[in-house]
């Protein structure tokens, strides 16, 4: 594995139900290499998006630590939070949710527009982005105007046009058949082959598992199994 | 950023088109409203300088205090050499003799015989000298119904209405009758050049207008007036001028146990006119704020509402690395934009109003048939310059009142939450 971008160490998150706790995540250890292909794998209720939520700096861990882009989560500030959210970290949704009243070039644009590149930067980048998931053609389309799989690929495009060192997708392909999935799922294996981007699913959709390098099986908040795949 | 921003205002209809609205129906009437009372109470005043105060007033202590009763015997004597000294001290004003005196008018026959007659309100000002400004300020070429301005010395305008009581024709004759200056009778016959009306029912109800020269020969009163009115140049009053000008006269002139030496009044301290002068200062103020408390409880709930249509647009933002104070700030930015262009097509409504108004007015003859007050019948709107940015207050402060209120919820947002919250 090469250098650990992701790391949690005795990880434990709850939430407080009534007067009691709900523990979602148990005694996490887990290291994440730069590069990796891998999917948090489980049922519904098994720690999956807390987890993500965590890695992605949007939660915190309520023991033990979670360490990303070598910068404890627990310890950044909200703004730190996003600042690291917004150099490092990527986030792919199940519903797209693309801003209908923007273009498409628009969407994509908006990622980097909080990175305050000029304007000539931001251009090259965007395009490079939809040219990366096929939709140069579709630069000044509405969101209203696309197919469910080509939504999925602009969120993919925004995402990635930023060029972050993770992405972290939550049942990126759970509204897509399996044409569309399929397409998806290749334009991400591409890319992380290209960009060397790490990409951290959560799915318990049959068609992602089959693109995974790796899998941790998570079951009642704890690591089931961490499961290295081989073949492709 | 802002480019960005401002396509979105203006594709997204619903997040605009409502603000938008409602702030320019507010702009709108604050400027309507504001122009209107501007003009009304401006109105006012001006009548009551041109026709009764002048923006400084001299009189004898004992006119000034029984004025009502419009006592000649109690006027000033040696009014030109006042004025010229008063000319000398204050070039910046304009001075003039008034006398105000009542009596009856007497219409005859062809014999000489009364044919109809009525009690008379009078008023003399200078027609007659070349450089009298009197006729322009009191309006009474553009007042003048029929007829012509007096031309010589015996000519005088009747109100119209008076007139047509009592059966008079441009050209015919009448008889004034009235009390000199030391209490005995007077009377002296005229000859009707034209009928006024000044758009006021106290002075549109029974009035008479002669030369001052004729007034005071009529009355006895030669080289005497009521009162000397003085005017700013400009035509505009000006307060703090006046005051010195007052105290200056008034510790030179005035002797407080003469009651016949003249004592000098600015326009504020006269007829109430000085509450009517803050009144019209405060309106405003008043109205806007009004406006903003109003309009921003309805744009705060619009705001709310748009909040809760753009939660997932907030969301996305927070999750691609946008602070909570970044988005509160955008916010804000829209809502600046949103304010301007509002206050923009406000401020274009409320004008062409205000301007449709300040052309042609409201009548309120019939409303003021019985009133006394210093009024024009026709309210009409004042357009100053004002009015041009007066609007934009109460519309940026409601809409970036109302969105701040709106946006704080944004800070109280788990941003944890935020995947389950985008699983729509």
């Amino acid at each position: 594995m090469k250098e650990a971008i992701i790391k949690s160490k005795n990880l434990t998150k709850k939430f407080p139900v009534g007067n009691g706790y709900f523990t979602a995540l148990e005694d996490i250890n887990l290291e994440i290499g730069k590069g990796e292909f891998l999917g948090l794998v489980g049922p519904s209720g098994s720690g999956k998006t807390t987890l993500l939520n965590i890695f992605g700096s949007l939660d915190v861990p309520s023991e033990g630590e979670a360490t990303v882009m070598d910068k404890n989560v627990s310890q950044l500030s909200h703004g730190e939070s996003a600042e690291l959210r917004n150099k490092h970290i990527g986030f792919i949704f199940q519903s797209y949710n693309l801003l209908p009243v923007y273009t498409v070039y628009e969407n994509v644009e908006f990622a980097l527009l909080l990175q305050d590149k000029s304007t000539s930067e931001r251009k090259k980048a965007v395009m490079d982005a939809l040219e990366w998931v096929g939709l140069t053609d579709k630069v000044k389309s509405k969101p209203a105007q696309l197919s469910g799989g080509q939504s999925q690929r602009v969120a993919i495009a925004r995402a990635m046009v930023k060029k972050p060192d993770i992405l972290l997708a939550d049942e990126p392909t759970a509204n897509l058949d399996s044409e569309n999935s399929h397409h998806i799922l290749q334009t991400m294996v591409e890319l992380n082959k290209e960009l060397d981007t790490t990409f951290i699913f959560s799915t318990h959709d049959e068609k992602v598992m089959k693109y995974l390098r790796r899998m941790v099986h998570l079951k009642d908040g704890k690591i089931d199994k961490d499961q290295l795949i081989t073949s492709l | 950023m802002i480019k960005f921003l401002f396509k979105g205002i203006l594709r997204d209809r619903s997040r605009s088109l409502l603000p938008i609205i409602i702030v320019s129906i507010g702009v709108m009437l604050t400027i309507i409203l504001s122009t209107f009372i501007k003009g009304i109470l401006g109105d006012a005043i001006d009548m009551s300088a041109n026709f009764m105060t002048g923006h400084v007033k001299v009189m004898t202590k004992a006119y000034a205090e029984n004025n009502k009763q419009m006592p000649n015997d109690l006027c000033l004597l040696d009014v030109s050499k006042l004025k010229n000294e008063l000319r000398q001290k204050y070039p910046k004003i304009d001075w003039a003799e008034r006398i105000h005196f009542a009596g009856l008018l007497d219409v005859p026959d062809n014999n000489g015989e009364t044919k109809a007659q009525g009690p008379t309100v009078g008023q003399a000002i200078d027609f007659l000298s070349s450089d009298s400004k009197e006729p322009e300020r009191m309006n009474i070429q553009k007042s003048i119904v029929s007829g012509l301005m007096p031309a010589k010395n015996g000519d005088a305008l009747l109100s119209d209405a008076f007139a047509k009581k009592l059966g008079l024709d441009i050209g015919n004759d009448f008889t004034l009758f009235s009390s000199t200056a030391n209490g005995s009778m007077a009377f002296q016959n005229f000859t009707l050049a034209g009928t006024v009306s000044f758009g006021n029912s106290g002075l549109d109800k029974g009035s008479v207008l002669i030369d001052i020269v004729d007034a005071q020969r009529m009355l006895d009163m030669q080289d005497a007036a009521g009162e000397l009115l003085g005017f700013f140049k400009d035509g505009q009053y000006h307060d703090e001028s006046a005051e010195t000008i007052t105290k200056a006269f008034n510790t030179s002139y005035h002797n407080e146990g003469d009651e016949f030496s003249p004592i000098m009044f600015r326009l504020k301290e006269q007829n109430n006119l000085g509450s009517l002068l803050d009144q019209s200062k405060y309106m405003s103020f008043i109205m806007m704020s009004i406006f903003i408390f109003a309009m921003s409880i309805v744009l705060w709930n619009t705001g709310l509402l748009g909040g809760l249509r753009r939660y997932a647009e907030f969301g996305v933002r927070l999750a691609l690395g946008e602070e909570k104070k970044h988005i509160f700030g955008t916010i804000l930015i829209e809502a600046l934009m949103i304010g301007i262009i509002g206050s923009g097509v406000g401020t274009c409504l409320g004008l062409a109003i205000s301007l449709y108004l300040q052309e042609y007015g409201i009548d309120f003859s019939n409303e003021l048939k019985n009133s006394s007050m210093m009024l024009p019948s026709v309210h009409r709107a004042k357009i100053t310059s004002e009015a041009y940015y007066i609007g934009f207050i109460p519309g940026i402060i409601a809409i970036v009142l109302g969105n701040a209120l709106s946006g704080i919820g944004i800070f109280k947002r788990q941003t944890a939450q935020l995947f389950k919250e985008l699983e729509v």
